[in-house]
């Protein structure tokens, strides 16, 4: 269904979750994109910041990832992380932080350190980085994932990044302060993420809800009344991607 | 104002078998590629390497068979793929790793730099890294002695030498660079002795750009194109067809990295 790739309505549908008045930390990969959607379409005035110390850049498309100077283009200011990371995001002074994830669970925490393969073999990925503070300490979290059904499990296999619920645990109980995970974004749906666990907020268009369900492998719900669909791209939002946020398709295809 | 500009070579005689350094690349942008090679070719063994975020330096480094362990919060090389060695290295037993988050290290470097016995952070809690942090005796969760609600505290981290990329410096070592600067300057006043390997030395810098003083400064490398293949922000871009080269190879695993090791670290010389 419809002229767009997975990649291009993943970042359509988490640009459309962040706000004008968002102080959003953005991570690596697909984040990218997303976050310099929302702000070159309806949040102009979203404040974005990189963890190596940038401020409020106007990222350039083609960027390799968050230490391609590209993705600096434009930045009112520079610093280090203990400004970033310190003092504006454990400051409490993020609202939003937009994350990927090697895998995620019912309650939004983030693997992104390691998996365990069939025969018990332990592979390594990026790791932390600053993901685990953004998910520490900002006011909500968003991830953004691919629906794909080994991203998907009832309890990640590493939490590298809490979410809302860990083992048992609620975050006020672990002493974390910002709010966690507040939603996933995939390619076939939206999944509100609360104290309670999953709930299928939206579907794309063209998905089936009882579907996405039962190809998502973890405790998710139905909204009373069933899941809203979600805004069809427009052209200006796929042009933007196309055009000059993402126009090699790293991303995106 | 001593003149602290050394060769490469005689600058990183400090550096031994066993030894603590910290490295300032960052995935794909200033990793100090010169000396990473100088210490593959010079074959230092067990070093502890500690860095923010891994990148190709570390990479590199690992493929060379330099390191026994890693203090970091992960890396990769962005789009160009994961750090290839540290992942073989680490499924093949072969180092040990100890993993934060990036504010983790940044308050690590902080607590060292003020000679605070340890720190205070909010990030971790909750997380599968904080277990093995317990045991390796580095972090904590204590009540907080006003609130009484769960802290994570953390140990001081010192290296014993930093390598660090700038742009430009006197021969002092009062140095400046453009761009975001991570944990390159807690890293330098963490550090016990630090190594700038700069792009051009030059008679003075303005002092309000100094992001390190040459107080803390203990050797100069002037080496143009020192990030090369990485990004210098405003100097140089990352080299593409190189990054990809070793991508490629990296990928085979450690016949792939030592082929990279005969083309451009060991073939080399400077």
């Amino acid at each position: 269904m419809g002229g767009w790739s997975g990649g291009e309505i993943m970042a359509v549908a988490a640009s459309h979750l962040v706000a004008d008045d968002d102080v959003v930390l953005v991570g690596i990969g697909l984040p990218q994109v997303a976050a310099a959607l929302a702000q070159r379409t309806h949040a102009p005035n979203a404040r974005l910041l990189l963890e190596l110390g940038v401020f409020d850049p106007q990222p350039a498309g083609e960027s390799m990832g968050i230490a391609d100077p590209r993705m600096w283009t434009d930045s009112k200011a520079y610093a280090g992380m203990l400004e970033v990371l310190g003092y504006m995001l454990q400051g409490g002074r993020i609202s939003l932080g937009l994350l990927g994830a090697l895998q995620v669970d019912q309650f939004g925490s983030i693997n992104s350190s390691l998996v365990v393969e069939a025969d018990g073999r332990r592979r390594r990925f990026r790791g932390s980085g600053g993901g685990n503070d953004v998910a520490s300490a900002a006011g909500r979290v968003l991830v953004v994932v691919r629906h794909e059904p080994r991203k998907f499990k009832a309890a990640v296999d590493f939490v590298t990044s809490p979410g809302r619920r860990i083992r048992g645990a609620g975050r006020a109980e672990l002493g974390l302060e910002g709010g966690g995970t507040s939603a996933l974004v995939t390619d076939r749906a939206v999944i509100q993420i609360g104290d309670a666990g999953a709930v299928l907020a939206a579907v794309h268009p063209g998905e089936d809800a009882e579907q996405v369900v039962g190809e998502t492998p973890m405790p998710l719900t139905l909204p009373p009344g069933g899941p809203a669909v979600s805004a069809v791209p427009t052209q200006v939002e796929l042009n933007l991607i196309r055009g000059s946020l993402d126009p090699l398709g790293w991303y995106t295809r | 104002m001593g003149d602290k500009v050394r060769s490469l070579k005689s600058a990183l005689d400090i550096v031994s078998d066993g030894s603590h350094i910290a490295l300032g690349g960052f995935a794909i942008t200033r990793c100090v590629m010169p000396a990473v090679h100088e210490l593959v070719r010079s074959r230092r063994r067990r070093l502890t390497v500690s860095q923010t975020i891994g990148g190709l330096d570390t990479d590199v480094l690992v493929a060379g068979g330099c390191v026994s362990r890693l203090i970091y919060a992960g890396g990769s090389l962005d789009r160009f793929g994961p750090l290839y060695a540290v992942s073989h290295a680490i499924s093949h037993d072969e180092i040990e790793t100890e993993e934060y988050s990036s504010l983790a290290m940044t308050l690590r470097f902080h607590a060292e730099a003020l000679n605070l016995p340890f720190i205070a952070c909010r990030s971790l809690l909750g997380s599968d890294m904080v277990e093995p942090l317990i045991e390796a005796g580095t972090a904590r969760i204590e009540p907080d002695p006003f609130s009484g609600r769960p802290t994570l505290l953390l140990t001081p981290l010192r290296p014993e030498v930093a390598i660090l990329h700038v742009d430009a410096c006197d021969a002092d070592g009062n140095a400046m660079l453009a761009g975001p600067t991570w944990t390159t300057r807690e890293t330098a006043f963490a550090s016990a002795h630090t190594v700038l390997i700069c792009e051009e030395v030059v008679e003075s810098i303005p002092p309000e750009r100094a992001l390190i003083p040459g107080l803390v400064v203990n050797a100069v490398v002037e080496l143009p194109g020192a990030a090369h293949p990485t990004a210098v922000a405003g100097s140089y871009d990352y080299d593409r067809a190189h990054l990809e080269e070793y991508a490629d190879l990296a990928r085979r695993g450690a016949e792939g990295l030592r082929e990279y090791l005969d083309r451009h670290v060991l073939a080399a010389a400077v």
